[in-house]
């Protein structure tokens, strides 16, 4: 840890005790590989996809027609809008419907400017991490909804793309009975790898701490093989693709 | 040009009629066989047992039985892949691996030899019967051999050949394995016939007469009409009525 | 679970006993045949699948061959991101390591989502015995704690219990009783560990890939539990295997095209979360203190093993599980060990370094060669079987008279006469046991074999002895070799040659 003043003195001791067992533990492996320890980075002539995938591409129409598609195909909801305007009546619409009591959102500005507090005067509606002293775990948990921005899409695997921020919280996307992701046309992307290959050039120090692909609602099929859904995340979510 | 036939001990000693149906076969298209007296086994159940010294026996003998033959033909897949373990079970000695790697590249699967070396798919045969494929594991599957008893099958007049359910599951022989884990075996052959009959087959067609051994004998234990056969007395036997 | 309790006896008794339980060979027939029709249609859907199997395979061999320099990178990495990185050379010192976290944080509760290590390390009977609540948090795993028990299948570890088994367990664990209906049973478990999620001090994962270039871990999971664990809790242990390394997020792609696929027949699983380090310190959620605990427990005894290295490939997709006619009527328990199925018949020797006391696991298989098949990343596990019967028979750990008898064998097939001679013998043995052309006698060897089947007796005449005959007979009446099967055949003698390979009539 960065700060080792504050770090305890136990774990100060397991620190020290790791980088002494580091040695022997990756000494062994060279040793069983026959080899001395390789401390420079081996060739990779295999990285990544095979060759030709990287040019795979849908047009715009197929990437929102395919997401819409295997989005759908397990259990997600996807509705094509093509203003923020019309995703902030979808979201008040759904909320009435439901008889939401509480929301929970993203504190991210093009959220704020949905305006939902004067769309759902009777709804009880927080902005993520927006006061030091609330417990904000607790106050997702006890949404009816949560309502987040994707920071990307994947068409192929019709998956949207959620990450951590002190403004962003995985509890959002987790712990409220339904989701809504609004996701702009212009994130959607064809192939999972357009939103890993980014991590590896933004690079580690730039990373955020959570990093969470989602593809549709919690299920299981853990009993009898019985699809179930909204085991422990989500029952219901919904992709607003806007744009 | 020799042709040698590598009749596999189970051909050998229960069921002649194959590989004669075999040789009369290839005779017809005038593929005159020629047959090692000294062969004896391809060392599969010391093998798959992990005794890998006492398979060396037997791998030297079938490696000497052919080592002047240009093509070795056998009615078995799962003996034609054996033959590609012999490499590796002489790596550190380089007269037997020369051997072994020219063994290996000319020994082929009875399909393989009519469909890739002779390029026949069509031997004339009519068999009006309905009939069902058994895709032996190690035929298929390590040996590759997938398309060529579909290509001959589907050339056969008056013949209906319906898919097998779960057609590439074990049929639970497994050479010792069918001694040494009696129940398992038992259940997977139970399975197989239970599929056999729900394609409501007549006669159950196959390329290796140790998994049709197995069938056939839990066919008969269980009572079934089902008439089992190689693919090679099938096509003799068809070309014998048209 | 008691480890002693699945281990007691050998697989094929315990398999006796999972054969003559209907219920159980249904319900892993069931799940088992869904999940590989789903595999196939989920690899033909996504197209050249051999080619990315291939690929997989590059990926994962190129990691284990180069797994010092990747661990390291990985290790440095995660450091950087503010975790607290352990080494765990075997079960002791994993469960110290945890133990003293757990002692120092005044844990009273774990949450755990799905950790196949978590098991093989059995670390929740080491909490336990502390005092420690520990609750599995995945539908299936949750289940199969309330029955004391192991998971039977790497994916879907309740594979074995129906629905009414699994309500009996959950209306004694609600106190009430709680109808046989699946919505309603997943809805309870959502109910109770909701709180538990909240309320837990520690969350413990286990971990998919971990990415060498940045330090972070992945986890593929379709519940939300793995998430709930590793965003609640304030702290967050993760058990990882020394191989589940991969170098970057650009191979995570194929991993997660093979993983998902393989395992349900996914185009992904509902979550795939990637973590790299604690939550940063303005966050308002994720643990505030991060440990990642590499275990070996065995691994890298595989590292440098020819027959064996390829082991450490498996992504842990349980694809070999479902096709294996074994597994299927047996199911996961009668395996013995944590991991089950055709990987667990090769892992569990291979990790406990006892090749001897798991002697029977590598005899119940056919050798079939369905797992190596289906294997995302290509691992020969049915050659690898053989490499462990053979090196039990090397070892002098084989059966008595199974060696006498390959002995014996070995001498027939040096010499055919010998053969010739024994088969003559044989003829004329099974005269009184021949009944209608076939033999039903169930004694010795044929006593298992016989209860299924009825055997073929040998021919009257052996194919050898009808040579003579039929080879005059074919030459008399044969017409000769047309010149185009000639042309053919020549053509690929001289291919052949091209190829180096000499030998043949020819020469």
């Amino acid at each position: 840890m960065s700060n080792s003043q504050s770090t305890p003195d136990w774990l100060n001791k397991l620190e020290e005790q790791s980088r002494i067992s580091q040695q022997a533990f990756i000494d062994n492996i060279s040793t069983r590989l026959r080899r001395p320890r390789m401390t420079e980075a081996p060739d990779h002539p295999y990285r990544g996809t095979p060759a030709l995938w990287s040019e795979f591409e849908w047009d715009a129409q197929q990437r929102i027609d395919k997401f819409t598609t295997h989005f759908q195909e397990v259990g997600g909801h996807v509705v094509r809008l093509q203003t923020m305007e019309q995703a902030a009546g979808f979201i008040a619409d759904h909320a009435v419907q439901m008889n939401a009591r509480y929301l929970i959102r993203q504190q991210q500005p093009e959220l704020a400017e949905l305006r939902l507090e004067e769309r759902l005067p009777d709804v009880q509606i927080s902005s993520w991490n927006s006061d030091p002293d609330e417990a904000w775990k607790a106050r997702a948990a006890e949404a009816d909804i949560g309502v987040v921005m994707a920071d990307g899409a994947a068409a192929y695997t019709g998956t949207v793309m959620v990450t951590s921020t002190p403004h962003q919280g995985r509890s959002v996307s987790l712990l409220p009975t339904v989701c809504i992701v609004i996701l702009p046309v212009d994130r959607l992307y064809t192939r999972l790898g357009e939103l890993l290959i980014p991590m590896d050039e933004i690079g580690r120090e730039h990373l955020p701490a959570g990093m969470h692909f989602i593809s549709g609602p919690s299920r299981s099929s853990d009993i009898e093989n019985d699809l179930t859904i909204g085991v422990h995340g989500p029952g219901i979510i919904y992709t607003l693709l806007v744009g | 040009m020799k042709v040698s036939l590598f009749i596999t001990c189970l051909s050998d000693a229960i069921y002649p009629r194959v590989g004669e149906a075999m040789v009369r076969l290839l005779a017809a298209h005038g593929v005159q066989l020629d047959f090692p007296p000294v062969q004896t086994c391809c060392g599969q159940p010391s093998y798959n047992s992990g005794y890998w010294e006492e398979t060396r026996t037997a791998a030297k003998t079938i490696l000497k039985a052919f080592e002047s033959s240009d093509f070795v033909v056998s009615p078995s897949g799962s003996c034609t892949y054996m033959v590609h373990h012999y490499p590796e079970l002489f790596k550190d000695d380089p007269y037997w691996l020369k051997l072994a790697h020219e063994l290996e590249a000319k020994t082929y699967e009875f399909t393989q030899f009519l469909v890739q070396v002779l390029g026949i798919t069509d031997v004339g045969a009519h068999f009006p019967y309905k009939v069902t494929y058994h895709p032996s594991c190690h035929g298929s599957r390590l040996l590759g051999v997938k398309e060529e008893p579909i290509a001959l099958l589907s050339q056969v007049r008056g013949l209906e050949l319906v898919p097998l359910p779960f057609a590439e599951d074990c049929c639970g022989f497994g050479g010792t394995f069918a001694v040494k884990m009696s129940d398992i075996s038992g259940a997977m052959v139970e399975e197989k016939v239970d599929h056999i009959k729900e394609t409501e087959a007549q006669v159950l067609v196959g390329l290796d007469m140790a998994c049709l051994m197995n069938i056939a004998g839990n066919l008969r234990h269980r009572g079934e009409q089902v008439r089992v056969m190689h693919l090679a007395e099938l096509l003799y036997e068809g070309v014998g009525v048209s | 679970m008691n480890p002693a309790q699945s281990t007691q006896g050998t697989v094929k008794e315990r398999a006796g006993v999972a054969l003559n339980n209907d219920f159980l060979r249904n319900a892993v027939k069931f799940t088992t045949e869904r999940l590989r029709s789903g595999k196939q249609a989920a690899s033909a859907e996504h197209g050249n699948w051999e080619e990315w199997r291939e690929r997989g395979r590059q990926i994962r061999l190129h990691t284990i061959a180069h797994l010092d320099y990747y661990l390291n990178l990985f290790v440095d990495n995660a450091r950087k991101n503010g975790v607290h990185v352990h080494f765990a050379p075997d079960t002791a010192a994993a469960t110290d390591i945890v133990m003293t976290i757990a002692r120092n944080k005044q844990a009273e509760s774990v949450v755990k989502s799905k950790s196949m290590v978590s098991e093989e390390l059995h670390i929740n009977r080491a909490l336990e015995l502390a005092g420690i609540e520990t609750i599995e948090s995945d539908l299936g795993e949750y289940i199969i704690q309330l029955a004391g028990e192991g998971p039977s299948h790497i994916v879907i570890p309740a594979i074995h219990k129906n629905r009414y088994q699994i309500a009996e367990l959950l209306s004694e664990d609600a106190g009430e009783e709680l109808p046989p209906d699946t919505t309603i049973l997943a809805g309870y478990v959502r109910r109770k560990l909701r709180e538990k999620f909240l309320g837990a001090d520690i969350g413990m994962t286990g971990c998919n890939f971990a990415i060498a270039e940045t330090g972070s871990m992945v986890l593929f999971e379709n519940e939300g539990n793995a998430r709930m664990v590793t965003t609640l809790p304030k702290t967050q242990i993760t058990l990882m295997g020394m191989e589940r390394i991969i170098p970057s997020w650009e191979d995570l792609e194929v991993m997660a095209t093979l993983l998902p696929r393989s395992a349900t027949g996914q185009r992904l699983t509902m979550y795939m979360s990637g973590i790299t380090g604690p939550k940063r310190t303005a966050d308002g959620d994720g643990p505030e203190e991060m440990h990642i605990i590499i275990v070996d427990n065995g691994r890298s005894e595989q590292l440098g093993d020819p027959e064996f290295q390829e082991l450490l490939n498996c992504i842990r997709c349980g694809a070999c599980l479902n096709v294996c006619p074994v597994y299927r009527h047996i199911g996961g328990h009668s395996y013995g060990g944590t991991y089950s199925g055709p990987i667990g018949a090769v892992l569990t020797p291979a990790l406990n370094r006892n090749v001897a006391e798991w002697d029977d696991i590598a005899n119940a298989s056919s050798l079939c060669g369905a797992c190596s098949e289906a294997c995302p990343v290509k691992i020969p596990l049915h050659d690898m079987l053989v490499y462990l019967r053979r090196r039990k028979v090397e070892r002098g750990h084989g059966n008595r008279w199974e060696a006498l008898g390959m002995k014996g064998f070995a001498v027939l097939m040096a010499n055919s006469k010998r053969l010739n001679l024994a088969l003559k013998m044989g003829r004329i043995a099974q005269k009184p046991v021949v009944h209608n052309k076939g033999i039903t006698l169930k004694i010795g060897p044929l006593k298992g074999w016989n209860t299924y089947r009825v055997t073929s007796p040998m021919a009257d005449h052996s194919f050898r002895e009808n040579w003579q005959e039929l080879s005059e007979d074919t030459r008399r009446t044969a017409p000769p070799m047309n010149a185009e099967t000639r042309d053919r055949m020549e053509q690929i003698l001289r291919q052949r040659r091209a190829s180096g390979i000499q030998g043949g009539h020819h020469e």
